[in-house]
């Protein structure tokens, strides 16, 4: 009985079940940090861009593995001699994962809603060159400038930027729209994000079909579920990921990021309005002994808001040696010798966790007394970056090239100076590039002499992936994980 | 009635789609089974186990918070107090989620209140215990500043000692009690799941036995139309087959049997069969018919010149066929009936001269048309005499003979050349000497015998 039962169900399942071989066509992708929602127009949360740029949503342009413009949804374009007109010639016959048409019309609906101040797009303040943007007939598209700004082919391709599509954009959140490669099937809660790959999609059949991107936060339970994932594009290089880089299985690469780690510091605090105080802090964190967290890697040290990877960079590392003695005399000028209280938000990502730790522990040693006060993602991004509700925050800068965020008004810093915006202003009208350069190494000195923030160091990322697992990008110069280029080694 | 033809079609139809309707309902069936098996396991896989694994991590978290608990009471500096702070919130957090998960796939089977009261215990616990470490090791520093502990300190540390035992205490207490509830849920998940595997156990017992029964079923149902269509067709076309294999097939012999396709085709048959023998019949009369004309004269029915000829040569070459006599006879004046009446008249005087020949003339003479109106006779075994004295009587009837040919009356009269007892081997010129005795009397007058012996 028991074995002519095994038999019939083996018959079975050999005639229904038998096409299986689903690992060859599928990637497990853990993203650490859980993103508030799957529209990366309207979050900088770096998690959803890496889940969804050139994924689920695509850009009129798009930045390589090496950091390059790339034509995407923009087959070419055209640029008039003063640099104020572009004519972009749109790829035809895409479809959306709606089953709309992408035309230019759908284009200038997506990059009008990207300007306009309603629609809540936080990185708006990056296209502010944009005068207009008007469809030419179905193909075309005419982009044109108040001034001219090289930076805007790259920054058409980062992940604000992508095109989304009328009939579906009120819905990106949950059941996000677009042209990529692949469509969006579930996020249920505590399970992964699953994508499938678009039958409809325009380009040609990656050899990855299916992805599942999870987001688990918290050490501990990550520790415990790393090896249930193929690819771990974007951790810090903690202990316990180091354990897990030993076995056999995985291959672990060091990642060259854009991100300068911060100790961010809130100008709308009467201390910290203070440059003698942020001062004060500059010289009471031991920066390189916060390197300690991370067991095997060296990240440069910085002294500014600038990447060491920008030809323009000035090292200004040792403009605030570690000197507790010359931060408690700055702190006691600044009238703060009894002591100074400020609320610590720690962020989820592991180095946060690690060196809020370190930094506290600095600080106090000053007499700056340090309360410490977790924060879940969403938490973070709702009371720190947009509600601006925090003393100290410490957090990478992912995004590259970003100074311009010194300039805007509204951003968490709460730092205002019309030195640096009229710095800004001419960095963004120098088409020189030795000009260029200049004025942001004048930028670079006068971010740090103004101590805006305890700056620290380039972000060190670690990618761990299955040995088999190819195709990953070994340097992170935006926010991406672009399944279609993942393949597993036969 | 042309939809009876069709009776045949219909009924293997009929029995072919029971047949395959009987396997339908075996792969219907088998399908099913297959995806309720599938949909138990997945819910096995995707539910129960992962409720499993998730109530089994909250056993080891809920006891993993002593251990890290551990970590906090024994923190001498601000650095690993905030450290075990980070880690507990770390399992907290991680507690909250696993129990969140553990409700998704339990469902309405979980206490989720008593559950999150454990936990929430569990929480305000470690914050008082962070506040006492906290506190005593702000007074380890006063102590280490001061140089000397004072009593009061020395009180205070104790009592915060003591508080923090009673706490850790509490703690255990709650981490038991909320592994001993995590446990239960383990077990009844274990349960569900077992439960669940022995239902489908069943299901698909009964259901291997129903399609047994159906697999035989089709089984049969196949026998029965192989059964059928032999009976039917094949046997039917065998007998057809072996029916028109005969040497000579009639039309009744073909069985015509039902009112279906095989009737219409064995009905098509057997009008073919009587078509081909009614067409064969005819042949064997045209065949006869042709026979008689090639030696029979078509006017008279007596015979022609060609088989006159032809058994004159044999009786040349036979033996003691007797002495034999031959006459030539001839219409007088013939052509004037022909000239003055017509042919058709002509044709019926020399018909009805025939008849008379015919009846007069004995049986044994061979008679035959050898011209228009001239005959010609070969008698055997009589004398001259007597073979004289018949013709004379046949002259002398059809002189006295009134021919009625349509509305026409007339008389004619007969010349014969009487040649006798030609016994030798030339009965071609016995003939010629009879018909010179035929010259003759037509030259004396016509209407008269005149007779030769001939000698040889």
């Amino acid at each position: 009985m028991g074995v002519s039962k095994i038999r019939l169900w083996a018959l079975l399942w050999l005639l229904f079940a038998w096409p299986v071989g689903a690992s060859e066509t599928h990637v497990g992708i853990e993203l650490h940090l859980r993103p508030p929602h799957l529209d990366p127009t309207l979050t900088p949360a770096a998690s959803v861009a890496e889940a969804t740029y050139n994924n689920i949503y695509q850009g009129l342009t798009r930045i390589n593995r090496h950091g390059e413009v790339e034509p995407l949804l923009a087959d070419s374009w055209e640029v008039s001699a003063d640099g104020l007109r572009y004519v972009f010639s749109l790829k035809p016959d895409v479809l959306f994962h709606n089953g709309q048409p992408f035309d230019a019309q759908v284009a200038a609906f997506s990059l009008r809603r990207l300007l306009d101040p309603e629609a809540g797009n936080p990185q708006r303040f990056l296209f502010s060159s944009i005068a207009s943007v008007t469809p030419l007939g179905r193909d075309q598209l005419e982009i044109k400038l108040h001034r001219p700004d090289s930076l805007l082919l790259f920054r058409l391709g980062l992940s604000a930027a992508v095109i989304v599509e009328p009939e579906s954009v009120a819905n990106n959140k949950t059941a996000p729209v677009g042209t990529g490669p692949y469509e969006f099937i579930s996020w249920k809660p505590m399970q992964a994000v699953e994508l499938r790959f678009f039958s409809d999609y325009w380009g040609s059949q990656p050899p990855i079909r299916q992805a599942s991107i999870s987001f688990t936060p918290n050490r501990i339970e990550m520790e415990s579920s790393l090896a249930e994932v193929d690819f771990y594009p974007n951790l810090s290089p903690m202990s316990s990921v180091i354990q897990l880089a030993k076995r056999d299985d995985y291959l672990l690469n060091d990642v060259i990021t854009e991100g300068e780690t911060l100790l961010v510091l809130n100008h709308a605090h009467p201390a910290l309005a203070d440059r003698r105080v942020r001062r004060a802090l500059s010289h009471a964190v031991d920066q390189r002994g916060l390197l300690t967290i991370y067991p095997e890697a060296r990240p440069p040290l910085i002294g500014s808001h600038f990447s060491p990877l920008h030809p323009a960079y000035i090292d200004l590392s040792d403009r605030y040696p570690y000197d507790p003695e010359r931060a408690r005399q700055l702190l006691a000028e600044a009238g703060y010798s009894e002591g100074l209280e400020l609320l610590f938000k720690v962020p989820p990502p592991l180095y946060a966790q690690q060196g809020s730790l370190h930094i506290a522990e600095d600080l106090e040693a000053v007499g700056v007394q340090v309360q410490l006060k977790r924060a879940s993602w969403p938490q973070w991004l709702a009371d720190v970056f947009q509600g601006k509700a925090y003393d100290l925050t410490l957090i990478a800068h992912v995004e590259p090239l970003d100074l311009d965020i010194y300039a805007r008004d509204d951003y968490y810093f709460n730092y205002h100076d019309e030195t640096f915006n009229q710095l800004w202003r001419e960095i963004e009208r120098a088409t020189e590039k030795i000009e260029r350069h200049r004025l942001l190494q004048t930028a670079q000195r006068h971010l740090a002499e103004e101590a805006v923030h305890v700056f620290l160091h380039m972000r060190p990322q670690k990618s761990i992936r299955k040995a088999g697992l190819m195709g990953t990008w070994k340097n992170a110069p935006v926010p991406a994980i672009v399944i279609e280029e993942l393949y597993w080694e036969k | 009635m042309r939809a009876l033809y069709y009776s045949l079609t219909k009924r293997i139809a009929l029995l072919t789609s029971f047949g395959a309707l009987v396997l339908l309902l075996v792969i219907g069936l088998a399908l099913v089974s297959f995806s309720q098996y599938k949909e138990t396991l997945n819910d096995v896989a995707e539910h129960r186990v992962q409720a499993l694994l998730t109530a089994t991590r909250l056993v080891q978290q809920a006891e993993g918070m002593v251990n890290a608990s551990a970590m906090l009471l024994l923190a001498e500096d601000h650095f690993t107090r905030r450290q075990a702070v980070f880690e507990l919130g770390d399992r907290q957090e991680w507690i909250s989620r696993l129990i969140e998960q553990l409700q998704y796939y339990q469902k309405d089977s979980i206490d989720l209140n008593a559950l999150e009261n454990a936990q929430t215990a569990l929480v305000d616990n470690l914050n008082t215990v962070n506040r006492l470490v906290r506190q005593r090791i702000a007074l380890h520093e006063e102590v280490k500043a001061q140089e000397t502990a004072s009593p009061a300190v020395i009180k205070r540390l104790e009592a915060i000692t003591a508080e923090i035992t009673e706490v850790i205490r509490i703690n255990r207490d709650v981490s038991r009690e909320l592994t001993m509830m995590v446990g239960q849920q383990v077990s009844q998940i274990r349960a569900t799941i077992l439960n669940e595997v022995n239902v489908l156990n069943e299901e698909m017992a009964s259901r291997q036995t129903l399609l047994f029964y159906l697999g035989g079923l089709a089984l049969l149902t196949v026998l029965l139309v192989v059964i059928y269509i032999n009976h039917s067709v094949v046997g039917r076309v065998i007998r057809l087959q072996q029916v028109l294999s005969r040497e000579r097939v009639q039309p009744m012999h073909v069985p015509v049997e039902g009112r279906d396709e095989i009737a219409w085709m064995a009905k098509s048959i057997r009008r073919y069969v009587e078509k081909i023998n009614n067409n064969e019949t005819r042949i064997l009369e045209m065949n006869d018919e042709l026979s008689f004309l090639a030696s029979h004269d078509a006017l008279t029915k007596l015979y022609n010149r060609h088989y006159f000829d032809r058994k004159i040569h044999e009786m040349n070459k036979a033996e003691n066929i007797g002495p034999l006599s031959a006459a030539m006879l001839d219409i007088d004046h013939f052509k004037n009936v022909n000239d003055t009446y017509g042919h058709d008249v002509g044709d019926q005087v020399i018909c009805q001269f025939a008849q008379h020949l015919q009846a007069v003339l004995p049986a044994t003479a061979l008679l035959a048309r050898v011209g228009g109106e001239e005959f010609a006779v070969i008698f055997q075994r009589l004398d001259m005499e007597n073979v004289a004295s018949i013709l004379e009587q046949c002259r002398i009837q059809i002189a006295e003979t009134l021919f009625v040919a349509g509305e026409q009356r007339l008389r004619v009269t007969t010349s014969i050349g009487l040649a006798g007892y030609c016994d030798c081997d030339d009965l071609a010129a016995c003939l010629k000497q009879a018909d010179q005795a035929l010259y003759q009397a037509k030259r004396q007058g016509r209407n008269q015998l005149v007779k030769e012996t001939y000698g040889c």
